[in-house]
């Protein structure tokens, strides 16, 4: 087992290193689909568990930031799946909220700040799509990830384009 | 849609603004699974001291202080509590220990060690509360054995009729009995309270080790 201890610590130590090099494309991630500070470092460590569970399974036939990604979309999908009844009441509360503001003029971050909270009210596939377009993933990328069509994508994506501008301007 | 480009205008240029996680960070993360069952192995040995002692306040009545001074054992009883507490105190801590090195291990092959350890200190803590159970049935049928004055007559009785040794070894059967119902009723109560924090433990051993192979 000691031979071996060795050679786990240097897997753990190589896992860290690529981790902590490419924590942005999960941050990202957590952004998208959590609202808070404390959501967002919660989702960040379920992220980095699932990964390092998966880690021995990455062969680096890609790169370490695609495998990455993947795996944390779809720890998000999985979780935020779970999560659907309190983030509708969420949902309903923020737009109240829109409502009640639409007559203003915002400037840039408080569009921005709208929008991100219009992402956020996304079911998860359609926040896993807005990540990948955001990424500029192609849509052969995009439908390989999700595992649906490329032309399903397509029409996901315009959809949610649509939804967006419902929950905008409401 | 517009809007969607000024998100994507932001989302490429906002990629550094994130707070950087750090190394010790990420290894804390790997490990908090097991540093959380092991914090509640610590939560859990505490409480089952409190409900112990404050059941022995509460059944330490005069009436029992007056009967442990007529059986003449009052100083041993103190003497072993004393020890018992000790003992029990020193469980304690190491259950401390224990969380606080594997909540702070950064090396898996460490932690695995830590869990073992861990596992180990359980054990041995549930094996010595049943010795301190079965040691005080024992006090306590030898207890009734020499002053219950039931039990003496009944004794008295039996000898009158010639049937010591029939009383005797039907006595010392039922007394092993009892022990044995009683310790496998303890032992069941430390399965439950324990043995499921520490088979979630064993697990996360398992999938330590399978990263390791």
């Amino acid at each position: 087992m000691n031979t071996n201890g060795i050679m786990s610590d240097g897997l753990e130590e190589s896992f860290v290193q690529q981790l902590k090099a490419n924590q942005n494309i999960i941050h990202k991630i957590c952004r998208l689909y959590t609202n808070g500070e404390d959501a967002h470092k919660d989702l960040f460590q379920e992220i980095t568990i699932q990964l390092w569970k998966a880690f021995p399974k990455f062969r680096g036939d890609s790169k370490f930031s695609t495998w990455a990604y993947r795996v944390a979309l779809n720890t998000a999908i999985t979780l935020y799946r779970k999560s659907t009844k309190t983030i509708k009441t969420v949902d309903y509360e923020q737009q109240q909220f829109y409502i009640s503001h639409e007559d203003y003029n915002f400037d840039e971050e408080e569009r921005l700040k709208l929008m991100y909270q219009a992402v956020y009210q996304l079911n998860d596939i359609e926040k896993a799509l807005v990540f990948m377009y955001l990424e500029d993933k192609d849509y052969s990328e995009i439908s390989q990830t999700l595992g649906i069509t490329e032309v399903n994508a397509r029409v996901k994506m315009n959809r949610i384009k649509g939804k967006l501008k419902k929950i905008l301007n409401p | 849609m517009e809007e969607l480009d000024l998100l994507k205008k932001d989302w490429q240029k906002s990629g550094d603004s994130f707070e950087q996680v750090l190394e010790v960070e990420i290894y804390k993360m790997l490990h908090t699974k097991s540093s959380s069952i092991v914090k509640w192995i610590l939560i859990i040995s505490v409480l089952e001291f409190l409900f112990w002692s404050l059941l022995t306040v509460f059944l330490n009545d005069d009436t029992y202080q007056s009967k442990m001074q007529e059986y003449g054992i009052e100083n041993l009883m103190f003497a072993l509590n004393c020890i018992n507490y000790l003992v029990i105190v020193v469980f304690i801590y190491l259950f401390y220990k224990n969380y606080k090195t594997i909540s702070t291990t950064d090396s898996t092959n460490q932690l695995m060690k830590n869990i073992l350890k861990t596992r180990k200190t359980v054990q041995n803590y549930i094996w010595y509360n049943l010795a301190i159970i079965t040691l005080s049935i024992i006090i306590s049928i030898v207890l009734v054995f020499y002053h219950n004055p039931e039990f003496i007559s009944l004794m008295e009785n039996a000898v009158s009729n010639g049937h010591k040794l029939l009383f005797i070894s039907i006595t010392i059967g039922i007394s092993i009995l009892l022990i044995i119902i009683i310790i496998c009723l303890f032992w069941l109560f430390y399965k439950l309270l324990y043995g499921f924090l520490l088979k979630k433990l064993y697990a996360n051993y398992n999938e330590l080790r399978k990263i390791d192979l």
